[in-house]
């Protein structure tokens, strides 16, 4: 028998179940639904953000430890379309607070429609400053306090958004510009560095950006992944010695009426760079006027960047390749009867003075910078092989390898080359006909200061990286001549210095050196008018322990190196010595002695 | 006989309700502490997210400042700064002909900047442990495997400790 009702319960027992089907069945076609696919996707933009992290590029300190280049906190300010409720208020405050921004062009980007899933993040501007989000701050407390008074949702700066970035700063602003290079930072993206160290160890310095998923479900956070920061570098430059440089520099110039110049101040035992001036100066903090501060082909750095012929500072190698190939010694002699050297009979070499100088030893040919006896030394001693085995041995037509940027080199012509012509042996041992640059002189000139090694020079002393230092040795490139030969061509050209009694020369101190006066090749040929005014230097002669390089570029003030260039070195040896704590020779000798 | 042993044994009505309403409330208890204990693990997730969250932003900001002071104090250092200050301060270059020199034993001016430690040699450093203490059991067998298959004797010189 029948319980009662027992038909109405089997009607809400099938009822249940067709519902309970019915709810199954609507679940799986919503779930496979092209609506539920879009829903999906859009969930996807809500469970956290894919965020690009970029390390702290690597901080770049002198060889004291004084920062020359480091990072400081911006804000870039961006619209997030999914949260913008009042298009009119963002565009308001951006065009008010901002010079760069369009009232319209903002307006439109915020009220972009929001369901379209690309772009619902746009860029306003980046690297503004900390006060300009103070601000931004402000304003949206007080639009706060005016919803809460209307009872409104307007007006609201919800969906303008700011997050910090880093921005490149060089706090000593002028200083070593020429050496650090600059970080064209604007563009996130393509940012890299620009001559310099930065470009040279770009890669180190920026270190290794990471996508990294910051989730905004709480239960999945995690820790962010530690991003190591690039690398940062110990340079071997003295902040003392670059700002004396610059400032002698800019003084030199001043005086001189020079178009351009650059002070080198290196270590010969070691290479390193002690000081680079290089005119123009220029902040990198502000590198978009890189166009105004060097318009044209004019170098970055042109103790590095630009090539030009020496002049007679350039018969410090040839003296040296004669010496030390035994084909003459300090006492060997040559004859200026007449001022002037034939060569092969058919083009005559003059001295920088047209007159015949007599009778000279080796150390007077230095001392007067005779043109007839270099090019005598070198046509009839040396000849050519020998010549130009010994400039190859002292690193000309090649670069030097120093750790910068933008390093220039102007192949040297060998006589196996169809341009080369026996006129070019002559000049090429005073200078001419050859071109070389600053950083290649202080390098072939360091080997005679550093008993015949010829050192790599360099820039960076040590890179920190992942909390460990590692030190760069110094590294001999070469050795053109012997210890014996170096020490006898310091002792002329210390000989000839004091003989000449050189505006180079400073109270107490042994210096060796030789001026330089390179006239400017032009279409018409090499003019006087204009010059190239250098002089190198080393000292204390005994013991060197800097060698001084000083290029002035077409003086107005006088044509002649011992004029122009060698009061600027005997400037630079005269603070240099203070910085260096080199006391005078006698002082030094005595306290040695103790 | 069977009717009275099942009777004698039957639970009584009463009995039988309440030992359902146990078991029912026991499942409930059961239930609701593993519900309380997922809950409590959950919400100490969220907050240690939340935590987390909170820390990664401490750091950020913290990582920012010290960024700021660094580039300000390096502004403040810098030589223009200096200089400035030293004059204001009443100093004044030296002239090199006044200078005085002394030789301070143990002194170097020209001391290395040391920002980090030294490079560590990690291979001469590291530990020597026997690889026998570092492979696992397979390894080992299928090592000493590959080896009978090299040859008998090769096997015993190396196995033996």
């Amino acid at each position: 028998m029948k319980p009662p009702f027992y038909f109405r319960y089997i009607i809400i027992a099938l009822v249940c179940a067709v519902l309970g089907i019915a709810i199954v069945v609507q679940m799986v076609r919503i779930n496979y639904s092209p609506t539920a696919q879009d829903l999906i996707s859009k969930s996807a933009d809500y469970q956290g953000v894919e965020k690009l992290v970029y390390p702290p590029r690597g901080t770049i300190y002198d060889r004291s430890g004084n920062i020359l280049a480091t990072n400081k906190s911006a804000y870039e300010l961006g619209i997030d379309l999914k949260f913008v409720v009042d298009p009119e208020s963002i565009a308001f405050a951006a065009a008010s607070l901002f010079d760069d921004l369009d009232y319209e062009e903002v307006y439109s980007l915020a009220n972009t429609e929001k369901r379209e899933n690309e772009n619902r993040y746009f860029v306003l501007v980046s690297y503004i400053s900390e006060e300009k989000i103070l601000e931004l701050e402000q304003l949206e407390k007080n639009y706060k306090e005016r919803r809460v008074e209307a009872r409104s949702t307007k007006p609201s700066l919800q969906g303008l958004v700011w997050s910090s970035m880093q921005q490149r700063t060089y706090p000593e602003k002028f200083l070593a510009a020429n050496i650090l290079g600059f970080y064209n930072y604007f563009s996130r993206e393509t940012a890299q560095g620009v001559y310099g160290v930065e470009e040279a160890y770009n890669r180190l310095l920026t270190g290794k950006p990471e996508k990294v998923f910051m989730p905004n479900d709480p239960y999945l956070v995690e820790a962010l992944p530690d991003i190591d920061p690039g690398a940062s570098l110990i340079l071997t430059i003295d902040r003392e010695i670059q700002a004396m440089l610059e400032e002698t520099l800019a003084d030199a110039i001043e005086w001189s009426g020079a178009d351009g110049g650059t002070i080198i101040v290196a270590d010969p035992e070691t290479g390193e760079i002690l000081g680079m001036a290089s005119t123009p100066f220029f902040d990198p903090n502000e590198y978009w006027k890189y166009e105004e501060t060097f318009p044209g082909p004019t170098p970055y750095n042109r103790a590095v960047g630009t090539a030009y012929e020496p002049g007679s500072v350039f018969k410090v190698i040839t003296m040296a390749a004669a010496l030390d190939s035994g084909v003459a010694t300090p006492e060997t002699t040559y004859t200026d009867s007449s001022g002037v050297y034939w060569v092969e009979d058919s083009w005559p070499i003059y001295n920088w003075d047209g007159g015949a100088w007599g009778e000279q030893d080796m150390t007077g040919c230095m001392q007067h910078s005779l043109n007839v006896c270099l090019a005598y030394i070198a046509c009839d001693l040396l000849e050519e092989d020998l010549f130009y085995e010994y400039l190859q041995a002292f690193g000309f037509g090649k670069s030097t390898g120093i750790d910068l940027a933008g390093e220039a080199n102007f192949p040297l012509r060998l006589p196996k080359d169809n341009q080369w012509v026996i006129l070019d042996l002559a000049t090429n041992a005073f200078g001419q006909g050859i071109a070389v640059t600053p950083i290649q002189m202080v390098t072939a000139v360091s080997a005679i200061a550093n008993d015949g090694k010829m050192m790599t020079p360099h820039v960076v002393k040590s890179v920190v990286d992942q909390g460990q230092q590692y030190d760069i040795s110094p590294q001999i490139i070469n050795t053109p001549i012997s210890a014996e030969t170096a020490e006898i061509l310091t002792q002329m050209l210390t000989t000839a210095l004091q003989e000449e009694a050189s505006t180079a020369l400073l109270d107490g101190y042994s210096l060796a050196g030789k001026t330089g006066t390179g006239e400017i090749p032009t279409e018409l040929g090499y003019t006087s008018s204009q010059t190239n005014t250098s002089f190198v230097g080393w000292g204390p002669s005994d013991d060197p322990k800097f060698v001084v390089y000083v290029w002035l570029e077409k003086p107005s003030i006088s044509t002649w190196g011992s004029e122009v260039a060698a009061p600027v070195f005997r400037d630079v040896v005269e603070k240099l010595v203070v910085l260096m704590k080199i006391p005078p020779d006698n002082v030094r000798l005595t306290l040695s002695s103790n | 006989m069977k009717k009275r042993i099942l009777q004698a044994y039957k639970q009584a009505p009463w009995r039988v309700q309440i030992q359902w309403i146990g078991m029912f409330l026991l499942a409930v208890v059961l239930i609701s502490a593993i519900a309380g204990v997922y809950l409590s693990i959950n919400s100490q997730a969220a907050a240690a997210g939340r935590k987390i969250q909170s820390l990664e932003y401490q750091i950020s900001e913290m990582n920012k400042e010290i960024t700021e002071l660094r580039s300000d104090l390096a502004a403040e250092r810098s030589t223009e700064n200096m200089m400035d200050r030293a004059e204001a301060l009443g100093f004044k270059s030296i002239d090199p002909q006044e200078a005085v020199y002394l030789r301070i034993p143990g002194y170097d001016p020209d001391g290395e900047l040391i920002l980090a430690p030294p490079r560590l040699n990690l291979i001469s450093e590291s530990p020597v442990v026997k690889s026998s203490y570092k492979s696992s059991l397979w390894d080992w067998l299928i090592e000493n495997i590959w080896k009978m298959t090299g040859g008998l004797s090769n096997f015993k010189e190396e196995s033996t400790p």
